[in-house]
């Protein structure tokens, strides 16, 4: 008699320690409240459904890819993988790039020549902020002062002046220029740099920027360095 | 005495183990539903230590308290008055008293065991 109350017992001491455990966490769970109103949900939302259609898009370009590869006969396969390559270099920012794009100059402001304020070279700071601003717009291809501006390069101060891809950007005034897919994207660019605010983070630098207007051909210049692999191996022959 | 303590032990091991979680609308139910479950358990002991346990009241009773209560909030959260509460506050009251009848019971047993052990040393 006394073990089947005490497995009764057991049965419901053990529903109940379960049935603890997860109130528990649910509890515990999660930690944070979620104190987002309606709009920093809309906002987040917008922003992962831009990711969604960015890799769909992605995902079509493969696709397109995977089918050349199969429409190719065999003897062709060769020139489909070069042509992956080279679309590849393109991407990378190995190659040189011709497209429609804008000009930038920046120069020593006219009230810092003035007064004969000594020109510094352009804070790595400041330089940061402009490539992050710019980096709004999608597909767009960027040259420093001569230097190729990709995912690889590094704005840094080396021996206290301000360098990218390790190469010292020279002191103002110098250029940048930037290609955009299309010319309204240039455009779209301009207006946007015409209007934007990093003016005024230019001017406390005592620098301007001169915003020239989109052009139809403007040629920027290759990443001149090698890439170093770190992590893919080729196979030896054979297997 | 010792297997259903290794059954809570093992309740609560397997709770947290598994990580179930129940969304947040359902908790309120779930929290009802532990408190008429313990309300039930001490009843249970109650009755086993005043030798009038039964195995079917026992048993009907903690699962027709549970839906019982769960089905009170289900209401409460209908009819827009929390009515879980009212579960809360009777289920809260039973538990005090059981305890409390438990508490009075395992007293008088150890104070009988005393004054036995104490008669027959004497």
């Amino acid at each position: 008699m006394k073990k089947t109350i005490n497995i009764k017992f057991t049965l419901v001491l053990l529903l109940i320690g379960f049935m603890i455990a997860v109130q528990y966490n649910s509890m515990e769970n999660p930690k944070q409240r979620d104190t987002r109103d309606i709009w920093a949900i809309r906002q987040e939302l917008a922003e992962e459904k831009k990711l969604h259609s960015e890799l769909l898009s992605e995902i079509r370009e493969l696709d397109n890819t995977i089918s050349s590869y199969r429409s190719l006969s065999d003897s062709s396969t060769g020139q489909a993988i070069k042509d992956t390559v080279d679309r590849l270099h393109q991407k990378a920012g190995t190659t040189d790039i011709e497209g429609p794009g804008i000009v930038i100059e920046v120069r020593p402001s006219a009230e810092s020549i003035a007064y004969g304020i000594p020109i510094t070279s352009i804070s790595s700071d400041l330089l940061t902020r402009f490539v992050n601003d710019v980096n709004r717009f999608k597909g767009i291809n960027m040259e420093i002062d001569g230097k190729r501006y990709n995912v690889m390069s590094s704005i840094r101060v080396i021996n206290g002046s301000t360098s990218v891809n390790g190469l010292n950007v020279s002191t103002p005034p110098f250029k940048i220029k930037i290609i955009s897919q299309t010319m309204s994207d240039s455009e779209k660019l301009y207006n946007y740099l015409l209007a934007s605010s990093i003016h005024d983070d230019f001017y406390l630098d005592n620098l301007i920027l001169d915003i020239k207007p989109p052009e139809k051909d403007i040629v920027i210049s290759g990443w001149s360095e090698k890439f170093e692999n770190l992590y893919l191996n080729e196979l030896p022959k054979g297997d | 005495m010792w297997l259903p303590l290794l059954g809570l032990i093992f309740g609560v091991s397997l709770g947290l183990l598994s990580d179930i979680q129940i969304p947040q609308v359902y908790s309120n139910y779930l929290s009802i539903a532990v408190l008429a479950a313990l309300d039930t358990l001490f009843g249970g002991i109650r009755a086993h230590l005043q030798h009038i346990y039964d195995d079917k009241v026992f048993i009907s009773g903690f699962f027709f308290n549970i839906v019982l209560a769960a089905c009170l909030a289900f209401l409460g959260v209908h009819l827009g008055v929390d009515l879980y509460l009212a579960a809360v506050f009777a289920f809260g009251v039973r538990l005090f008293q059981n305890i409390a009848v438990i508490r009075r019971i395992l007293l008088a047993k150890w104070s009988d065991r005393g004054k036995n052990s104490q008669g027959e040393s004497s």
